[in-house]
């Protein structure tokens, strides 16, 4: 644990003196409380200086239990580790008085936070101050204000008489001659949210993007704290998401099990991993063959999910369900793998790669496809940095970050998974990463179907539960890092079940990748981010001088992104 | 380029599977339609109780004498505790997965067992028929417990019965020591 001290003794160094009030170790993670008037100071030194990156931050309601509102920030401390195996977390902590709920904002220091401020402010009603940009996020437009779904007062089937309002892009600052707003309706985003764009365009060109999201915010974190205990919650942690859906199930488990204290048994500890990896496959295909649909290369569409329809046999076969897996419960996974259906699913990977290969070779050495991913919807390094973005995303940005690396879990506590980084970028480098990634899953199942030890799946041991045990779980979903954080109470129900989507760090990055771009490249760059590829309902066109409004339908928009394929073709 | 994708698509010939003119085949293990075999089943609720998403539920209804037993499929997520859980292996996931309906109430399965009635006083009692055939069962190749014939008998009486029989030995038992009550 020398890491730890090392990380308890930097901290000391970095923070201001009289910011700290406590620090603690708990389960191997660095437990900091800072006083609330220094807050910005403490996030922003461990951010910068100590080279953490923001994981999630959570609001807790304790009012019930001593008064006060609690904050924790989780930075997983990776800059300057990148060879390190096993990073250590730290998580600062602030208390706020019930009766002054508000807290000074850490957003103009540590951009990363600017989502998760809006969201406590919204859920919980902690007012951040100086946050640069006030906006609801997760609230609908007609909630009444002072309302806030996550206090403990707020009965989950509660419904506030709604209050007509109208939600305020941004303002018109990015007026000028020529610009027009491109707004683009509720849009069912594949994977996450279906969202509203605000595109500003200089005739084709993007010159800022503004976007109103959680349209389909389901209060799910709500329902298990009120409703269910935590051993049912596996099962709609895997409803969280339609894609990474088992990814959520099993960080949720593992939260669980570190607030317990428990281990999962080796064996399950595989399993978990054997899935995993088989969920990244199927969404990495299917992004990679969204990816070839928007560049209008449907051979290359075609060929992918034809492939991708293997792996989910392999999951029919493993776990008796093409998607949703069901197979995580606390402490251990519902059903084992026996020999003949491991050694089924070793054959089917194995066609896989032979495949996979000689169409992967194809679609990246095709000019057309080549041309239009190379430059276009470039993140700078910078500033997937600054805001703390996850998975290919940050990959393919030339920053090594991946959970299977960075914070050993499950089975990847014995196999290693060197990340794999892209410097470019752009859209390519974010291919490029899965089309990489798909190799490795491939290998990282197939080893552990064959090298996976005998014994239990799940822990038949006593369970003690300490009233108020915190604990944090992760996992690398396929589009990056989940962090699930748990409050467990004694009854065997959650206090609090935070969920952070990997999506959730990428968003913000969206306005970035796609300045400077046409319109047609927009759903090409979203769809390389993987939330979405733009399922747009439609498209509304206004010019902000005549007032005139043309709408976009999302067979348009796609038609638009691939027209722009053929265009180039014609030369 | 394209000659070559071409006959790298040829080479493949057609995948697509003209369902549903021709049925798909699933795993032998998929997680399909659960089915309850009502032969098996004793009604005990094992399967309500473990039910994520409130699909089975179950009542017990004293003066109509039943046990009310149902499972929408609307609510099914298909996960599979209820046969993990189920002691008699009565319900299980079958590989049939096409559910559409044209009404709510198609999906709905419903089954009733009969109480059982106390052997002394003849009231209906929170516990069926078949609970205690099985109990009997059970007991009838124990061969750990000295009585089973006696257990048994005590699981068919109900406890307002019990209560009073207990308050009448107790009161059997004061006298024989010259006692009042």
């Amino acid at each position: 644990m020398s890491g730890i001290e090392n990380v308890v003794g930097r901290l000391r160094e970095v923070l201001p003196e009289n910011a700290v009030c406590s620090v603690s170790v708990e389960n191997g993670k660095v437990y900091v409380e800072v006083q609330p008037n220094l807050l910005p100071d403490a996030a922003s030194s461990v951010y910068w200086e100590l080279g953490g990156f923001l994981s999630t931050m959570i609001g807790t309601d304790d009012r019930y239990v001593d008064g006060y509102f609690r904050l924790y920030y989780v930075f997983s401390i990776e800059e300057g580790r990148e060879e390190e195996r096993g990073k250590p977390w730290v998580i600062v902590m602030v208390k706020i008085p019930g009766d002054k709920p508000s807290f000074p904002s850490i957003t103009p220091r540590v951009p990363a936070a600017s989502w998760y401020e809006r969201e406590v402010r919204d859920l919980l009603g902690l007012e951040p101050e100086n946050h640069p940009d006030p906006r609801r996020l997760v609230l609908p437009d007609d909630w009444p204000e002072g309302v806030h779904p996550l206090r403990k007062e707020f009965k989950f089937d509660e419904r506030p008489e709604p209050v007509p309002s109208e939600y305020q892009f941004r303002p018109e600052e990015i007026e000028g001659e020529g610009i027009v707003q491109v707004p683009m309706s509720p849009l069912h985003v594949m994977a996450d949210e279906p969202s509203q764009f605000r595109l500003f365009v200089d005739g084709e060109r993007i010159v800022d993007v503004d976007y109103r999201m959680f349209y389909v915010h389901r209060g799910i974190e709500k329902i298990a704290e009120e409703r269910l205990t935590y051993n049912q919650v596996p099962f709609i942690a895997e409803r969280v998401c339609g894609i990474c859906g088992y990814a959520h199930s099993t960080a949720y488990c593992q939260a669980v099990e570190d607030a317990l204290g428990i281990e999962a048994p080796e064996r399950a500890e595989y399993i978990r991993t054997i899935m995993l990896e088989i969920e990244r496959l199927h969404s990495h295909l299917l992004n990679l063959g969204v990816a070839c649909h928007l560049a209008a290369f449907d051979w290359g569409f075609m060929e992918l999910f034809r492939i991708r329809e293997k792996i989910m046999k392999a999951a029919e076969i493993l776990s008796g369900g093409r998607k949703t897996y069901g197979m995580n419960l606390v402490g251990g996974v519902r059903r084992d793998i026996p020999r003949d259906k491991a050694k089924k699913v070793i054959e089917l990977l194995r066609e896989v790669r032979r495949e996979f290969s000689k169409t992967i070779d194809i679609i990246t050495s095709n000019p057309l496809f080549l041309r239009r991913c190379e430059n276009v919807g470039v993140l700078p390094t910078h500033v997937a940095r600054a805001l703390s973005a996850v998975g290919p995303t940050a990959r393919g940005s030339g920053i090594p970050r991946d959970t299977r690396w960075d914070h050993p879990y499950a089975a990847y506590k014995y196999i290693r998974v060197k990340p794999v980084v892209e410097k470019s970028c752009d859209v390519l480098g974010r291919v490029m990463v899965r089309a990489r990634e798909v190799m490795d899953s491939l290998d990282i199942v197939e080893h552990a179907l064959d090298g996976m030890p005998g014994g239990p799946i799940m822990y038949d041991g006593d369970i003690e539960i300490a009233d108020y045990a915190r604990g944090l779980g992760y996992d690398e979903a396929p589009r990056g890092e989940n962090v699930h954080f748990v409050v467990v109470k004694r009854d065997s129900r959650l206090h609090r079940w935070r969920v952070r989507a990997s999506t959730y760090n990428n968003w913000p990055s969206i306005p970035y990748m796609s300045r400077g771009y046409t319109m047609a490249d927009f759903p090409l760059i979203v769809g390389s981010m993987d939330p979405c590829y733009s399922c747009t309902e439609r498209v509304v066109v206004v010019d902000v001088k005549s007032r005139s409004t043309r709408v976009f339908s999302h067979n348009e928009l796609i038609k638009l992104s691939r027209k722009a394929s053929l265009n180039i073709k014609r030369g | 380029m394209s000659l070559k994708l071409i006959g790298y698509s040829r080479k493949r010939g057609v995948v697509t599977h003209p369902y549903p003119k021709q049925p798909i085949e699933v795993d032998e293990h998929y997680r399909g339609k659960p089915e309850l075999e009502f032969e098996k089943c004793m009604g005990c609720g094992a399967c309500a109780n473990a039910c994520p998403a409130d699909a089975i539920t179950i009542e017990t209804l004293l003066e109509k004498g039943v046990r009310e037993w149902s499972i929408y499929y609307g609510r099914c997520i298909f996960c599979g505790r209820c046969q993990e859980v189920c002691p008699l292996t009565a319900i299980t996931l079958t590989q049939e997965f096409e559910l559409a309906a044209t009404s709510r109430e198609d999906l709905m399965v419903r089954a009733e067992f009969k109480l059982a009635a106390c052997s002394e006083c003849g009231a209906t009692m929170d516990i069926t028929e078949r609970q205690i055939a099985v109990a009997r069962a059970i007991l009838s190749c124990s061969r750990e417990l000295p009585d089973p014939e006696a257990l048994l008998e005590a699981a068919r009486v109900c406890s307002e019965c019990k209560r009073k029989s207990t308050a009448e030995k107790i009161i059997e038992a004061t006298k024989a020591y010259g006692g009042g009550v």
